[in-house]
């Protein structure tokens, strides 16, 4: 998954006839939309959505600062290289995602 | 603004080294050095914070004091819960110990706890110890983030 998004990036970039503030967004296929959100430091932010979601970019610019930050970065046990474990950061991400108005649960 | 974020990234890597150091020449699990470091730090900073108060009248008032005043100096909160047996036995519990909120939320990790609070109990006897009361402080975690701090009163 890395290899595509990089490519992506990369080509999203070159393509642009302006010059492009924030780069590469997210696409949208007729079954989902996959949202991308890098930070200064490196770090990448994916989230799949349905195909109707609004604001995520906000919404993943929210998960860094205030799930992410809080509770991987200021946890002294989780090392930044591996794989989270947290069970804390699972729970808080949860609540999070569910209180906020992109998840909606609509009988399908 | 950003100072309590500081203390708490230091502490962190104040705790992992100490850590990596006792792991290289001595035995496993060495938290006297962490406790002797927070012993210095209380004993020093107490002077500081009662700059301007009077004499505690007895011991439970100087134990009033570390709940109120002391504790929210440092952490920005008050203890939640003192108890005692009037023995020179007090439990003070903290229901949100700052250094534990960000671990985790119940039994995940709790064998590394007792290393995110060695340094506050060293805190606390060195406070004491400066205020004229000898005690041994050892704390004890059931679940995070929720700490109880004892503190034994040594009468000669």
């Amino acid at each position: 998954m890395y290899g595509m998004l990089f490519s992506l990036k990369s080509f999203v970039s070159k393509i642009s006839p302006l010059d492009t503030k924030e780069g590469f967004l997210y696409y949208k296929t007729s079954k989902y939309a996959l949202h991308y959100f890098e930070t200064p430091s490196g770090l990448k932010f994916i989230l799949n959505t349905d195909v109707n979601a609004q604001n995520v970019r906000e919404l993943l610019q929210q998960i860094y600062s205030q799930v992410y930050v809080e509770y991987v970065v200021k946890n002294p046990v989780c090392n930044m290289k591996e794989p989270i474990k947290s069970e804390l950061f699972r729970s808080k991400l949860d609540a999070f995602i569910k209180q906020s108005n992109v998840f909606v649960s609509r009988p399908m | 603004m950003a100072d309590e974020v500081l203390f708490e990234l230091l502490h962190s890597e104040l705790v992992s080294y100490v850590l990596k150091n006792s792991e290289k020449d001595k035995k496993h699990g060495d938290l006297s050095t962490l406790e002797y470091v927070g012993f210095s730090a209380g004993y020093r900073i107490i002077e500081r914070l009662t700059k301007e108060w009077p004499r505690f009248k007895d011991e439970l008032d100087t134990m009033k004091f570390i709940c109120t005043d002391f504790w929210s100096s440092i952490n920005k909160k008050q203890i939640d819960n003192l108890r005692t047996n009037h023995q020179g036995v007090y439990v003070l519990q903290d229901n949100a110990f700052r250094f534990l909120t960000r671990l985790s939320a119940g039994r995940q990790y709790l064998e590394m706890a007792p290393k995110y609070v060695a340094f506050t109990c060293g805190l606390i006897r060195g406070a004491l110890s400066n205020l004229g009361i000898n005690s041994m402080v050892t704390a004890e975690v059931q679940s995070m983030p929720a700490c109880k701090f004892h503190i034994q009163v040594q009468r000669i």
